[in-house]
């Protein structure tokens, strides 16, 4: 065979072998070269075969069938061995390869460990934050100098082989053992707390630790790291701003605050007395002689007082401007005031003024243990309201039931923001009947909440400072509700009526809002008449003038017929006013004279109408007097009800 | 780890097999270890043509070099490049036209420094150690090389690497990474291991490479051509290697290749 032939043979049969990256030209040219060169060379074709890559685990063999026929069998044993020998020296210097690059990967590895175990290090020598490697029995064995300058040794190397336990308080060693015990048993990642280390010298340091725990290749925690802040000064500073916030800075007493910590504090304990203590005419001292001349003086009652309270053992405080608290245990109510008494009474002398003392005193003696101080102390308040009243030098016991009425009042009125906020006061319709005709003339829009009736709900009202809000959104929605009624029955609907509360009556923006809520629900003007209170009208206030003028229809509410009231008909142009008062019955001699009355109302071109008359026997005894309208002979409706009512009787007969 | 030689520093975990070193074996190379032939073993056994397969993706890696050198490409970006074994990017480029620029990218230590070892002396080659899935940290490299001019069309080479790239890696978002940083004009090739073409043989290798520091999913034609979105794929398109523009007459059957190889060139 030709040798480019057998070349051509051997490349076939050799490439799937193994991958020559070469092409097939160039592999077939290698391979003819290496013909001509066999005979006299086998161990030099053997090389080059090699260094082809000519070398899968069937090449030899493919190589050996192939060139069998054409070539003598020394020398393929030739070929062969030195095959052997050249695959032998490529494999070692192929793992030798292998190992220089393994062994560099390792020192860059190395080198890279060695850098950030360098950052590490400078981190650890640099941090402000003391930091011990402690392991799992505690036993130290790395710290910064951070933290030997924390716990009062010399450097980080002194810390080592310490137990950290050793710093901490004895009563310490059991909370922050589980703390440490629940990272190494993974049950935490990282802890904070807050502890007074003791130093290697004795002395206490506050610090903040914030443990973590750092574990082996396989996860399992080998070592704890403890960084430990020095707060020592933050601490004191804290327990300054504590104390300022806990204590009156003029006297150095607790403060209020504190007081009813303290209350709270002991009322679950021995039966105990409170006494809540208000210097008599202190405002005075304080304006006569000066203000500084009345802080002197609080220092005095307050340093005469401390030792009474110490003597007694009795928590003082000062709970308000003159005011003190004073709180003692198992004590009697008499003898302690007499003391209290006694110890203020002392001459004494600020500033060359000799200045006479005295308190009165609210007391609220062994309260049930369920109270809460908060309660405790308005008891206390409430006690000495009521010593005050009664003059100087008094001292009152907290009364519960005479404090229940009281409160119930307070109580309603407090509660009342939130009622109307969330829509618990109602409006609601009386109907206004004629006396004469018996028909309802209108509808008079009122308040209703719980069990209050109108009168009560706008004076609670008044008295919060809800009045005026109060009273406008009863003027909008009582127009707007009137507009829907004059819509829908037209000539059938009924007049509002509107009666406004004494601030109301005197607000002054009373004629813009009247005005505006006509115009927002399209109420016609002459559809609504309002009552303003009488005694808005007598104090000279002119908004029943403008009103009048303004279209507006209006009555007096709370006519009693003085001589200031009947003048002021002749010069307001009012159309009528409400009165509220027993019927006068015919046998009665004020029959005769509420006829009079009545007759000279009437004489100005007035009205004449009664509110709150709840029965036929009472409208009939108003009639009789000459009376011309009455309110209250059906219960207030709501508006809805009201709407069922007028459905029903604009009904045509017989339509059901 | 009887069979751990001793020479072998610590950190560097020859009992357990990767694929770098397993495909060295199959191409005949001696850069392996115990475990790395031992698991050759069960991969013959569950692919019995796997040295064919080796031979011919590594065959296509040389055919798709010398392409993109026909069509102008000089620098070239060799992702997931391994353990050097016959046949590296640099010298098949560089037979071609000695000026042809090859940065290689593996992140693993060995192989990293074993490429170091090699390229020691080649100012137009280097590696790069960083992960081909982070392309951002690739580029930024591979600009800080010096060695790729990312003005002018660039090699892209991937060959037997994406299935080594779980789907939880966005593969495709991967590829659309480096196609977004080379100019038009620029390649990309895939080789990439298919259920395609003999799925029982391939979830026998799925089932051994388990075992290795490198698991493998195989992907289906259409998911390869989803890897070329952006590229237009050169003749002869998405092909089991040997059909990949072959050179003369081989001999081996295209059904038993196990693995897809395709060109695009970026639009």
């Amino acid at each position: 065979m030709e040798l480019p032939e057998l070349a051509a043979r051997w490349m076939h049969a050799l490439t799937p072998t193994a991958y020559i990256p070469l092409s097939h030209a160039e592999i077939e040219h290698a391979l003819l070269d290496s013909l001509r060169e066999l005979p006299e060379s086998p161990e030099s074709v053997a090389k080059r075969l090699v260094s082809l890559h000519a070398t899968g685990p069937d090449s030899l063999s493919a190589t050996i069938e192939v060139l069998s026929p054409s070539f003598e069998l020394p020398v393929l044993a030739r070929l062969s061995a030195a095959y052997a020998q050249a695959m032998r020296l490529d494999a070692f210097d192929q793992q030798e390869q292998l190992k220089v690059a393994i062994v560099r990967a390792k020192q860059r590895v190395e080198r890279t460990l060695k850098v950030s175990e360098a950052r590490f290090q400078e981190v650890f020598d640099s941090a402000a934050l003391g930091i011990a490697i402690t392991d799992l029995t505690g036993r130290c064995v790395e710290a910064n100098d951070t933290l030997a300058e924390i716990v009062g040794l010399p450097s980080g190397a002194d810390v080592v082989d310490h137990d950290l336990k050793e710093f901490y308080r004895p009563e310490d060693l059991a909370p922050l053992g589980a703390s440490y015990r629940n990272l190494s048993e993974g049950r935490l990642d990282r802890f904070r707390d807050q502890r007074e280390l003791i130093r290697a010298d004795g002395e206490p340091v506050w610090v903040l630790l914030v443990v973590s725990v750092l574990r082996d290749a396989d996860g399992r925690p080998t070592h704890h790291v403890t960084m430990v802040e020095d707060i020592s000064e933050l601490h004191l500073l804290q327990r300054s701003l504590d104390h300022q916030l806990l204590h009156d800075s003029l006297t150095g007493l607790s403060n209020r605050q504190h007081f009813v910590t303290q209350v709270e504090r002991l009322l679950d304990g021995g039966p105990i007395t409170l006494y809540h203590l208000g210097l008599d005419a202190f405002s005075v001292v304080n304006i006569g002689l000066g203000q500084d001349t009345g802080d002197k003086l609080l220092k005095i009652v307050a340093s005469r007082l401390g030792r009474l309270a110490a003597e007694k053992n009795a928590v003082l405080a000062r709970i308000g401007g003159d005011e003190f608290g004073f709180l003692t245990v198992n004590d009697t109510v008499t003898s302690t005031v007499e003391e209290i008494q006694d110890v203020l009474g002392e001459p004494t002398f600020v500033d060359d003024h000799g200045i006479a003392l005295s308190a009165s005193i609210g007391v609220v003696d062994r309260p049930p243990s369920f109270v809460t101080a908060a309660e405790l102390m308005r008891c206390a308040n409430a006690a000495l309201r009521q010593a005050k009243a009664r003059g100087k030098r008094q001292w009152a016991l907290h009364d519960p039931h005479d404090d229940a009425r009281r409160r119930g009042k307070y109580a309603l009125a407090a509660s009342m923001p939130g009622a109307w906020e969330h829509g618990e006061i109602e409006i609601v319709y009386a109907p206004v009947h004629d006396l004469e005709t018996r028909e309802v003339l209108g509808a008079v829009a009122r308040l209703h909440w719980d069990d209050l009736s109108h009168n009560d709900t706008m004076a609670l009202a008044d008295s919060t400072g809800l009045s005026l809000p109060i009273g406008r959104w009863l003027l909008r929605e009582a127009c707007a509700q009137a507009a829907r009624w004059a819509e829908e029955f037209g000539d059938g609907a009924p007049t509002l009526h509107l009666a406004l509360g004494a601030l109301q009556s005197r607000d002054e923006d009373l004629v813009a809002e009247v005005k505006r809520a006509l115009d927002e629900t399209g109420l016609p003007p002459e559809r609504l008449r309002i009552a303003l209170d009488i005694s808005s009208v007598l104090a000279g206030d002119d908004n029943a003038v403008v009103l009048h003028d303004s279209g507006i229809v209006t009555a007096l509410d709370g006519f009693r017929g003085g001589h200031d009231e009947l003048a002021v008909l002749t010069e307001v142009p009012v159309r009528s006013v409400i009165t509220r008062a027993p019927a006068p019955t015919p046998d009665s001699p004020l029959h005769q004279a509420m006829r009079a009355l009545i007759a000279t109302v009437h004489g100005f071109g007035v009205r004449f109408g009664v509110d709150e008359v709840h029965t036929l026997a009472d409208a009939e005894h108003w009639r009789q007097a000459g009376a011309d309208g009455v309110i209250g002979l059906l219960p207030a409706l709501t508006s809805a009800e009201v709407t069922d009512l007028l459905r029903a009787a604009s009904q045509p007969p017989g339509a059901s | 780890m009887a069979e751990q030689v001793s020479w072998v520093p610590e950190g560097v975990d020859t009992g357990k097999p990767s694929a770098a070193r397993l495909y060295d074996y199959l191409l005949g190379g001696g850069h392996n270890f115990a475990a790395d032939r031992a698991l050759a073993e069960k991969f013959l056994k569950a692919q019995p043509n796997a040295r064919a397969i080796a031979r011919l993706n590594r065959a296509f890696l040389r055919r798709s070099v010398l392409f993109m050198i026909d069509e102008g490409i000089r620098q070239f970006l060799d992702l997931g490049s391994g353990i050097p074994t016959v046949g590296n990017v640099h010298e098949i480029a560089q037979k071609a036209d000695p000026e042809a620029h090859v940065v290689y990218v593996d992140f693993e230590e060995v192989a990293v420094a074993h490429s170091q070892l090699i390229l020691e002396h080649d100012p137009r080659a280097t590696i790069v150690q960083e992960d081909m899935t982070r392309p951002d940290a690739v580029l930024q490299a591979a600009r800080e090389s010096g060695l790729i001019d990312f003005t002018q069309p660039v090699g892209v080479l991937t060959a037997g690497v994406f299935h080594f790239v779980p789907p939880q890696a966005d593969p495709n978002a991967v590829v659309a990474a480096y196609r977004d940083a080379v100019p038009v004009g620029s390649y990309l090739a895939v080789s990439q291991f298919t259920q395609d073409l003999q799925p029982e043989e391939m979830a026998g290798i799925v089932e051994v490479m388990k075992q290795s520091q490198n698991p493998m999913y195989p992907r289906t034609k259409s998911e390869v051509e989803a890897l070329f979105a952006g590229f237009e794929l050169v003749e002869p398109g998405i092909v089991p290697t040997p059909l990949w523009r072959p050179e003369g007459s081989d001999t081996d059957d295209p059904d038993k290749a196990g693995i897809y190889a395709a060109v695009g060139r970026k639009l």
